[in-house]
């Protein structure tokens, strides 16, 4: 095995169909979060999902990732059902989840350990991924010790080294500050641009949204449902202050308003009165 | 350099109360001025402390008393660490057995002296058995907090990396995650464990650091029950230092 060839597995489609899921709230009561949600991902596309807090993104990828299961409907990877969780659908979390008993490299590692890798190439291949980011020079470090944007791209490294087919991020930038979060996104680009995995990304941020995505699905309050997709078709790399980026932006915000004041009303907040 | 002003900044403490302890001591003595049998000066216990020295018996008791902690103390580790890590994963397992827990819990391992000398007379055992109830319950409700509080997100971390399996994620998740509550835990436990032994040994010995108080009472030698009590409380001081340093070298915050 050629341990500097990287990044060699393609991306796979992913299908959602009429899905809907209902849990039990704390209280007991039934929450519908999604309803009736299609959507079709191709092969090796980036997708962000944005919406109003609450309307069941996450829920989405958690089914996704296969930490749950849709209450009906179904999910599937290249026309596969989906069972469960799987070394083969990687995940970035917003709280970077890594294991702070190892190493940055170490952390790398885990998911090459678990394929399979022998213990000999395994450093090599999570070198590499290290260098991916920019870390090579921090392998050995605690992760303790990073900052949170250094403790992401590490995260980013381990869900990449796996070789996934789909990678879902779910708000990985959301916790870091503008300047960082902004490089990262450059990175995370660069990247998939490289090893074209599809990309299932949540977001709060529109700007965020666009600047990433092939394609952007906004969904609508609870119970979430897509209000409406859009195709970004703007080639990268993406300028913010360009006319066509804000205008995108103006239709986003436009779209995600309406959903809001519904929130609110929902809520009995200030809309209600 | 910094390492040894560290030692010292730690050490100096129980030296001054160590100074402070004798002078209070001494103080008593002469203002009170007791029978030796009952309250001898420092200087009697140094030298009763120097002849158990030379004769070897000191050693002996105080190796004695720490084999019999160390052996029930990992006896019970090795199955109130598999047991809380099975508790704190299954919900199921844990309202199993959580309310025998509860039940035995407050029932202080001194408490069992009576059955264990019943059961077991005065034979290692017995002793074993004592420190055994002494240092479980610790370490399994230690085990059981430290896995109920991993963060959710380290086991979806774990499933996605390919720990499908409950045992690879036991080994290479759970564990490792609620290894510094573990640890804790194993400390506290070795301090009841060296309570209880001592207890034990009170009552039911030919040895140990409880047997050698006991023994000191009834030949009428308290400068022999004053030895006991002071490495005892030594030894106990040691011991928690030594974890203390273990709960540092297995605690993943910085």
């Amino acid at each position: 095995m050629d341990t500097t060839q990287i990044g060699s597995t393609p991306g796979k489609p992913l299908s959602i169909e009429r899905v809907m899921k209902i849990y039990q709230s704390r209280s007991g009561a039934a929450v519908e979060a999604l309803r009736q949600f299609d959507l079709e991902i191709a092969a090796g596309e980036f997708v962000v999902v944005v919406g109003p807090s609450g309307c069941g993104k996450s829920t989405l990828l958690y089914m996704l990732a296969g930490f749950s299961k849709p209450t009906q409907g179904s999910l599937k990877v290249s026309g596969e059902p989906i069972t469960g969780p799987d070394i083969d659908r990687g995940m970035v979390f917003q709280s970077y989840a890594l294991f702070p008993w190892l190493s940055v490299i170490g952390n790398v590692e885990f998911g090459l350990e678990r394929k399979g890798v022998p213990r000999g190439d395994r450093r090599l291949l999570a070198m590499e991924y290290l260098k991916m980011v920019g870390l090579q020079e921090f392998a050995d470090k605690h992760v303790t010790e990073l900052s949170g944007g250094m403790k992401q791209r590490t995260a980013i490294a381990r869900a990449f080294a796996t070789e996934p087919s789909i990678i879902f991020m779910d708000e990985p930038f959301g916790a870091l500050d503008a300047l960082t979060r902004r490089f990262l996104q450059q990175e995370l680009l660069r990247i998939w641009k490289e090893h074209r995995k599809t990309i299932v990304f949540i977001t709060h941020s529109v700007p965020e949204a666009i600047f990433l995505a092939d394609r952007i699905v906004v969904m609508t309050a609870r119970p979430g449902r897509i209000k409406c997709e859009i195709q970004v078709g703007l080639p990268h790399p993406r300028e913010i202050t360009s006319d066509a980026f804000r205008e995108l932006e103006r239709r986003i915000y436009s779209e995600l308003d309406e959903e809001l004041s519904k929130t609110m009303d929902q809520e009995g907040g200030p809309a209600a009165d | 350099m910094r390492r040894l002003s560290d030692v010292a900044g730690r050490v100096l403490p129980f030296i001054y109360a160590a100074i402070f302890i004798v002078v209070v001591w001494q103080l008593v003595v002469t203002v009170t001025n007791p029978h030796p049998s009952l309250l001898p000066p420092p200087w009697t216990v140094a030298k009763g402390f120097y002849s158990l020295i030379l004769s070897g018996e000191l050693f002996i008791h105080a190796g004695v008393s720490l084999g019999r902690v160390t052996s029930a103390w990992l006896l019970s580790a090795a199955i109130a660490i598999p047991l809380g890590l099975a508790m704190g994963r299954s919900r199921r397992m844990e309202r199993l057995v959580d309310p025998v827990v509860e039940l035995f819990r407050p029932i202080s391992p001194l408490a069992w002296i009576p059955l264990a000398i019943l059961w077991f007379g005065i034979s290692e055992s017995g002793k074993i058995f004592i420190v055994f109830i002494g240092t479980f319950f610790p370490t399994l409700l230690s085990t059981v907090a430290g896995v109920k509080s991993i963060d959710p997100v380290m086991i979806h971390a774990g499933q996605v990396l390919g720990c499908n399996d409950p045992a690879s994620m036991f080994r290479r998740v759970v564990l490792p995650a609620a290894l510094p509550s573990i640890v804790v835990g194993l400390r506290i436990a070795f301090g009841t464990g060296w309570a209880a032994i001592i207890a034990a040994e009170l009552v039911a010995a030919r040895s140990g650091l409880g047997y050698l108080i006991a023994n000191g009472m009834e030949i009428l030698r308290a400068d022999q029950v004053l030895v006991g009590m002071i490495v005892i409380g030594v030894l106990g001081v040691f011991f928690d230092a030594f974890f203390r340093y273990l709960n540092r070298r297995f605690s993943w915050e910085s």
